[in-house]
């Protein structure tokens, strides 16, 4: 590494107020892992995958592809804020009925890219579903059943919502 | 993990220009980040990186805003998604500015990825420089010594690139309104719908009673910079917008290409798909047929 500086920064990540001392060049995923937000995977690392999306400001994007001085002042959320203490998001509840995860690495990325689906259109068609995680690859799968939790997943929420 | 020494975030152009132009400093920009990160050959002697996304130009706006002239103003800092769900760029010339955008990458990438970038990168086989092409975007160059314009079809000199000048930011791509019987079509042809292009080519046709008045044909992929297909273009001008004729053209464009070899497809297949792409996307401009729509679910 070249001689740097650590950059002070502040977000808040799944609504805690964080204050992280970084490197430059650490990547929002690096700095996530390094503060113990760990339910983030790295996959690809070069952004083709998706295992390591997330909400920044409310947009999905890939934690493994900016770095992590570029989220300063932002709000992240990550898989591990979705659900309520012992209580699973629906979505996470979803993915678990439906059997969607199988090894789980890409889980994360599908589930957070799925809430980010969810939050744009919450009754999607199965096209909307399939565009939606288009760039989540999954090797276990075969995609049925993360497809077919999504779908589910809307249900639930709009049956909670009612 | 970059390798970097520092991470720069300013508030205004001037002072961004000021750092990347110092001499020997080893500043690069830094905008949605999904090339830098990712690709080491933007990395060759960088030690620093300059974010440019505080610097406002994120925005769209169309051709009757006050001082624009008929002219559409796309931000270099605007993003992918943004390019492909903004109205105006859906309306224009069939949408091609829109579709090529929301066919490019992944949703998440495409909520990083800039359109500056997808041109300032000059990757052969970006996206979205074809469609600004047939429609003789120029492109806005930001230096120390202020501001320059230029045609983007003179943007680019081969892979990776470009008449940037280290000291320069991409600021804004500027169209001009096209006239109302002007046509677009796009046609990406991927293995998957998130991998690079294997060849893109993207048209534009002035269609004025029945007779094609001004053509341009652009195939991306298949030659070192964003290819104009200027014999195919000669073919089609002055002629009706039929079949027969597109099939012409596109065996042209085809002959144009200077396709190479690499993982993604032989250069042989890429030259006889130029040929494939050029006519299909011909066909959607004349609405022989239709545009894809799965790209609207951007």
């Amino acid at each position: 590494m070249p001689e740097h500086t650590d950059i002070e920064m502040r977000l808040t990540v799944n609504g805690r107020a964080q204050h992280w001392r970084v490197q430059p060049g650490e990547t929002l995923l690096e700095a996530l892992h390094h503060h113990n937000f760990k339910g983030t995977k790295l996959v690809c690392g070069t952004g083709d995958c998706c295992a390591c999306g997330v909400m920044l400001n409310g947009e999905s994007v890939n934690a493994c592809c900016m770095l992590a001085a570029q989220a300063e002042g932002a709000e992240v959320l990550t898989v591990e804020g979705l659900a309520r203490g012992a209580k699973l998001h629906p979505i996470q509840e979803a993915f678990a009925q439906a059997g969607a995860a199988q090894c789980g690495f890409c889980t994360p990325g599908l589930i957070m890219r799925t809430y980010a689906l969810l939050q744009e259109q919450p009754d999607p068609t199965e096209a909307e579903v399939r565009a939606a995680l288009g760039g989540n690859i999954c090797r276990c799968t075969g995609y049925v059943k993360p497809v077919e939790a999504a779908l589910r997943a809307a249900k639930m929420m709009q049956q909670a919502s009612e | 993990m970059l390798k970097i020494r520092a991470y720069h975030r300013p508030k205004r152009i001037e002072e961004a220009v000021k750092l990347l132009a110092e001499p020997g400093a080893g500043r690069t920009v830094i905008a949605g980040g999904t090339d830098l990160l990712v690709n080491p050959r933007y990395m060759m002697g960088v030690q620093e990186a300059v974010d440019i996304r505080d610097l406002g130009l994120a925005g769209i706006s169309g051709p009757d805003e006050p001082g624009h002239r008929g002219i559409i103003v796309i931000g270099a800092g605007a993003t992918m998604y943004q390019a492909a769900t903004v109205p105006l760029l859906q309306r224009v010339a069939d949408g091609i500015i829109a579709e090529s955008a929301g066919l490019c990458a992944s949703p998440n990438i495409r909520r990083m990825a800039t359109m500056g970038g997808n041109a300032a990168s000059a990757l052969p086989s970006a996206d979205t420089p074809p469609t600004l092409l047939v429609l003789d975007a120029q492109v806005v160059l930001h230096g120390p010594a202020g501001r320059r314009s230029i045609p983007l079809g003179d943007f680019f000199t081969g892979p990776a690139k470009s008449v940037r000048e280290p000291g320069e930011i991409l600021v804004e791509f500027h169209i001009p309104l096209p006239e109302a019987e002007t046509r677009g079509g796009f046609y990406k042809l991927v293995r998957t719908a998130e991998d690079i292009s294997m060849v893109n080519a993207a048209v534009a046709l002035t269609i004025q009673k029945g007779t094609i008045s001004r053509a341009r044909v652009v195939l991306g992929a298949v030659a070192p910079i964003p290819l104009r297909a200027r014999a195919a273009e000669a073919l089609l001008e002055g002629r009706p917008p039929t079949e027969a004729v597109f099939r012409e053209a596109a065996a042209q464009a085809a002959e144009e290409a200077r396709p190479i070899t690499d993982q993604r497809a032989s250069a042989e297949y890429r030259r006889r798909m130029s040929g494939v792409c050029t006519l299909r996307a011909l066909r959607q401009a004349a609405g022989l047929a239709p545009h894809p729509e799965d790209w609207r679910h951007a």
